[in-house]
């Protein structure tokens, strides 16, 4: 179970405020207007932004985590773009994610071989970012992620740069690789599509706050004015 | 460019831009040629003189950018990682006045704070030391050219950290690199592009470096190839020697540019500073790097405005009332501002002029179209003292050139603006072509419209910027002007020189002081006046 309460950050001119609560193992859609604050509340996850109030308190399972370096918390991120380290091979972006000297045991070599098998990249470990494209460089990130065994993924957009065929084929290993490693999943996304078909449930929010939660059949189906004007339903 | 393409004057204005540029080069370069038969090529090449000379110039060439780059990536890292701390703007701009301060000011600063009676001097006495005299020959070189070159590699530098994205160094925090695995996973990847061609443009400008070596320089055994050229020219009478001296300089300094333009990628001086938002890198904690961090920064201020601080203090003295009422220094300052404004002026109709032709032939006459563009980076090899000589050379012939001196520095020192210009403009309009150039079409945004609208808007900001840099050095030239300098006609860092070279050393800070506050106010003016408020859109 990931606990937000009271969690308030001001960027700028800015207010925001989350008391939030996300069951373990689950793939949740984060979904809002432009500049509502989705992104922020996986930054204050992350903990690229910290809290401003001592009463905040976020905690995933019993470990409570918004005091930790980002690096000690028990997430890793995707965002839209800039995942990988444009002069690193593939194998090396991976390796990243397990010690940053890149100096591995054998083990651990094996692990990352293992990873880029589980995201459809075997045998491409020795090609450099340019030399990939999109999707594929997205699927890096996503093993660099599998390597890292952190319970918690953040997807910030990760696959809007993408064409409809491939953002579904990246959903669909999302979905596979978070049953079959039993990750809870944070997708901020704007598609409805995305909602229903790879999300248990939708997170929406609104002016800084998580206006409203629940599953996602019933999200599409919510009679609430800011919902309605998202999705582009009359009221 | 600014002259619209529909118009055909456009053809008139560059053809006079070109003959402006060409003439000139042509000239020198012709009347190089006349004198290379009379060259006694045996004599220069078995002269020991020349190869001490030579030497020289590489060792403190190679020794300057050694110490100001791998410097300037130390300064670079610490302002990058230390995005508020109190002294970070009092350094930049530090950093951005010793862009425009005239060589001959520096050395004046270094001299007085290094000096055998400065305040170095002063300070180590105290301590019961005996005054030590070092600051003639290779240290107060390394000393000028690090306080020149310094500010500029650090610029260059900095702009390549701070253009690394955020995800990156959210990406790194996550991952909980460390301050060695930053270097090496994210800072050293992103600047060693550009540090070949940096290193190889600090080396070009140390080679050629006159107005430091001739006056810290102390005798034959500190000598590089431009003061030689010099020498030759106005002390020996041998201009074939000259001819000799400038065509090893000029393949010295080609093959170092070819060599770091090959090695690396093109590096942009002018595009502004933006710095992301908030600082997110996970290394701004540990102790080590903050003391570190505070050393190279202190450092770095104490070495550039020591002796910037050194000259305003110098030319605090009871000698105002005297050398203000002084006629020559507001002859000097005349000349001196008449100098700067035209030479600025002229370099940009010669940038535009040039630009122009190349988008026009740039669809049918490739070849041409990429003359050009070699023009101006021909001019970023010919070092000014060359041209300079081809010029005296071409014109001694026909007319008295000490007559029309100053036109002919205004000429050169046009000329030596002209690639920075030239980089200046091309880059922001291609930018335009790209950006709005369809756009512009189809809405049928054209001619004067276009130019006013769209153009200026956007080219206002570069040109200042431009016009201000080439105006403040031209301001501050100790090149051309010593070539062509005669006792009737001053400037205010020829003025400054012979002061300096006579010991009146309150005159000569009260000269400083005045030429200082010329530069700064032409660089600042210009850049507000033309610039405008505001950011570029």
């Amino acid at each position: 179970m990931i606990n937000l309460k009271q969690v308030s950050c001001r960027l700028g001119e800015q207010q925001f405020l989350y008391n939030l609560q996300i069951p373990q193992g689950q793939v949740v859609a984060i979904m809002g207007a432009s500049g509502s604050g989705k992104s922020t509340l996986l930054n204050l996850l992350a903990g690229f932004i910290s809290t401003d109030k001592n009463t905040a308190r976020i905690t995933i399972g019993a470990q409570r985590i918004d005091l930790l370096e980002p690096a000690k918390r028990p997430v890793t991120s995707l965002f839209q773009e800039h995942n990988l380290f444009a002069h690193m091979s593939a194998f090396n972006n991976l390796a990243l994610g397990i010690r940053s000297s890149l100096k591995l045991t054998d083990l651990e070599k094996q692990q990352v071989d293992e990873a880029l098998e589980q995201v459809g990249l075997k045998g491409l470990g020795s090609r450099f970012p340019k030399e990939l494209s999109g999707g594929q460089r997205q699927r890096v990130a996503l093993g660099r992620a599998l390597v890292r065994r952190k319970p918690v993924l953040l997807l910030d957009e990760p696959f809007s740069a993408l064409d409809p065929a491939l953002r579904q084929e990246m959903s669909a290993l999302v979905k596979r690789l978070a049953t079959q490693h039993q990750l809870t999943v944070l997708l901020v996304t704007h598609e409805p599509k995305d909602a229903l078909e790879l999300a248990n449930s939708v997170v929406f929010v609104e002016a800084g706050r998580a206006h409203w939660s629940g599953s996602s059949s019933e999200f599409l189906q919510q009679n609430d004015r800011h919902i309605k004007a998202y999705l582009g339903q009359s009221c | 460019m600014i002259i619209p393409s529909s118009s055909k004057h456009w053809l008139w204005f560059s053809s006079i831009s070109f003959s402006l540029v060409l003439v000139p080069l042509l000239l020198a370069m012709v009347s190089f040629a006349a004198y290379i038969s009379q060259a006694q090529w045996l004599s220069y090449i078995f002269d020991t003189y020349t190869w001490r000379v030579v030497w020289f110039s590489w060792w403190q060439a190679s020794l300057s950018t050694l110490i100001s780059v791998s410097s300037a990536v130390l300064v670079a890292r610490a302002l990058a990682r230390r995005q508020s701390f109190l002294g970070r703007w009092l350094l930049l701009r530090c950093f951005s006045v010793a862009l425009v301060v005239p060589t001959i000011i520096a050395v004046f600063g270094i001299i007085l704070l290094h000096g055998k009676y400065g305040y170095v001097n002063q300070a180590w006495s105290w301590f019961g030391g005996q005054p030590q005299s070092y600051v003639y020959g290779i240290v107060g070189i390394l000393l000028a050219h690090v306080f020149f070159n310094l500010p500029l590699a650090t610029r260059i530098l900095l702009q390549r950290l701070e253009a690394i994205n955020g995800e990156t160094w959210r990406l790194s925090s996550q991952l909980g690199m460390t301050s060695q695995d930053l270097w090496r996973h994210i800072e050293w990847p992103h600047i060693k592009g550009v540090v070949p061609q940096l290193a190889a443009l600090v080396f070009a400008l140390c080679f050629t470096s006159f107005a430091i070596v001739m006056t810290l320089g102390g005798g034959p055994k500190a000598t590089t190839i431009e003061v030689a050229i010099f020498q030759a020219i106005r002390f020996d009478f041998d201009i074939a020697k000259a001819v000799y001296l400038s065509l090893l300089q000029m393949v010295f300094c080609g093959v170092v540019l070819w060599a770091g333009l090959r090695l690396g990628r093109p590096i942009d001086i002018f595009v502004s500073n933006q710095t992301s938002a908030k600082n997110l890198r996970p290394d701004l904690k540990p102790v080590w790097g903050m003391v570190s961090d505070a050393l190279v920064l202190a450092l770095a201020t104490v070495l550039v405005l020591m002796p910037l601080l050194a000259v305003v203090i110098a030319g605090i003295n009871t000698a105002w009332f005297e050398v203000l009422f002084d006629q020559r220094l507001w002859s000097a300052f005349n000349n001196s501002l008449w100098v700067a404004l035209s030479s600025a002026s002229l370099s940009l109709l010669m940038a535009c002029g040039l630009l122009l032709a190349q988008r026009h032939w740039r669809d049918h006459h490739s070849s041409l179209a990429l003359t050009v563009e070699w023009m101006g980076s021909v001019i970023l090899v010919v070092p000014p003292l060359v041209l300079a000589t081809g010029l005296f050379i071409g014109l001694n012939q026909h007319v008295n050139v000490f007559a029309i001196n100053l036109y002919i520095v205004v000429l050169v020192n046009a000329l030596m603006g002209l690639p920075y210009m030239l980089r200046v403009l091309s880059v922001a309009y291609l930018k335009i072509d790209r950006d709005y150039g369809r756009l512009c079409s189809s809405l049928g945004v054209q001619g004067w419209h276009r130019l006013r609208q769209v153009e200026w808007p956007i080219l206002r900001k570069p040109i200042s910027l431009a016009l201000a840099l080439v105006a403040a050095m031209s301001a501050g030239d100790l090149g051309v002007v010593a070539l062509f300098g005669s006792p009737d006609i001053q400037t205010l860092p020829l003025l400054m020189y012979q002061r300096l070279g006579s010991y009146q050393s309150d005159a000569a800070g009260v000269t400083a002081l005045v030429l200082l506050g010329l530069c700064l106010t032409i660089f600042v003016v210009l850049e507000r006046l033309i610039g405008g408020k505001g950011d570029q859109p």
